[in-house]
């Protein structure tokens, strides 16, 4: 077991989650034998729908998948079925948080999934921002510039992060000391 | 059968996977990653199947790009699978979700490589708008009951 005394520096934070713990709703959630386990469910088939999507379109970033497409085609046609799919696992992932929110308040592998998270969508905006400007130049080529492979590799590592996270979470009590 | 699992379950190897802290938790974390790229791979076919996804591109051309990853997907969904059931084959073996998921694995991979090859590789228009989206549908339905059924063992199989 690794000696990391979390709950020092999330003391702050934990008044807050502990709040959220004592509401109706939370209590509710936590009760019922069968509502989490579903809720559960639905956040993993969703997280398949958005990080399987997202992977895909970074495949064709790095120049490795779906070379035969415009990368224009992919991201356009993907996009609503990214947002759809994050808006259903976010919504699930907080009544996930919500319903047992003092199992994640001191949990190491809890904040590492959700600063991978931050850093993905600061990843993402970034290529927006930047490397797409420069789209009309390799949109149908079969060599992505370095700024378009950099934003796929770096979105895979951190997705592939927040996925495998999500799985260790409930492994953190062994692991380390709260 | 249930002797086998209980024998699997005392192999070495099994026995190591299940008492260490960490390889069972890892295979699984790349076992659920695996899913992702596979769900990721099925969804550009069935999503263009759909009508949604790369409509300006044939759909054999998204299937066989899609191809590499789909295989490459399903072998390590297979090779982080079969740890997890050797260090716990008498519990799966007795978990009604753990059989579901693998009567269903079998029924979509024939699936998979009969029926939704045949209509994901035909020149485009050979089939109507309608076959293409059930065909689809029935693919995302039975891929998702997979993992609905795999995540429920964890709840209330094992």
């Amino acid at each position: 077991m690794v000696d990391i005394a979390l709950g020092d520096y999330f003391a702050p934070l934990r008044s807050l989650f502990e709040t959220v713990a004592e509401f109706e709703s939370s209590i509710a959630l936590r009760e019922s034998q069968y509502m989490m386990p579903w809720v559960f469910v639905f956040h993993v088939v969703s997280m398949c729908m958005f990080a399987g999507t997202i992977l895909m379109m970074d495949l064709r970033l790095l120049g490795i998948g779906y070379m035969k497409t415009p990368f224009s085609q992919v991201q356009r046609k993907l996009f609503p079925w990214q947002m759809a799919a994050m808006l259903f696992s976010t919504a699930t992932g907080l009544a996930l948080v919500w319903g047992n929110p003092l199992n994640y308040v001191t949990n190491i592998i809890f904040w590492v999934k959700m600063l991978a998270m931050g850093i993905a969508g600061v990843n993402a905006l970034a290529f927006h921002f930047i490397t797409e400007y420069t789209l009309v130049d390799w949109d149908a080529g079969q060599t992505p510039p370095l700024g378009a492979k950099l934003a796929g590799a770096i979105s895979i590592v951190l997705w592939g992060n927040v996925v495998i996270a999500g799985r260790l979470m409930p492994y953190a009590l062994t692991w380390f000391r709260e | 059968m249930e002797q086998l699992a209980v024998d699997i379950a005392a192999w070495p190897v099994s026995r190591a996977i299940n008492e260490s802290s960490w390889i069972f938790a890892l295979v699984q974390a790349f076992h659920l990653l695996s899913l992702a790229f596979l769900a990721g791979a099925v969804l550009m076919v069935d999503l263009r199947l759909l009508g949604k996804g790369f409509s300006n591109q044939p759909t054999a051309t998204v299937a066989r790009d899609a191809r590499p990853w789909l295989l490459g997907s399903i072998v390590a969904m297979v090779l982080t699978g079969i740890p997890q059931f050797i260090s716990l084959a008498p519990k799966e073996y007795e978990s009604t979700y753990f059989r579901w998921k693998m009567l269903l694995l079998l029924v979509v991979l024939i699936y998979t490589f009969t029926i939704k090859r045949l209509v994901a590789y035909a020149p485009e228009g050979r089939f109507g708008g309608g076959v293409s989206a059930v065909v689809a549908l029935v693919s995302i339905g039975l891929w998702a009951s997979i993992a609905i059924n795999g995540r429920l063992i964890g709840f209330f199989g094992v």
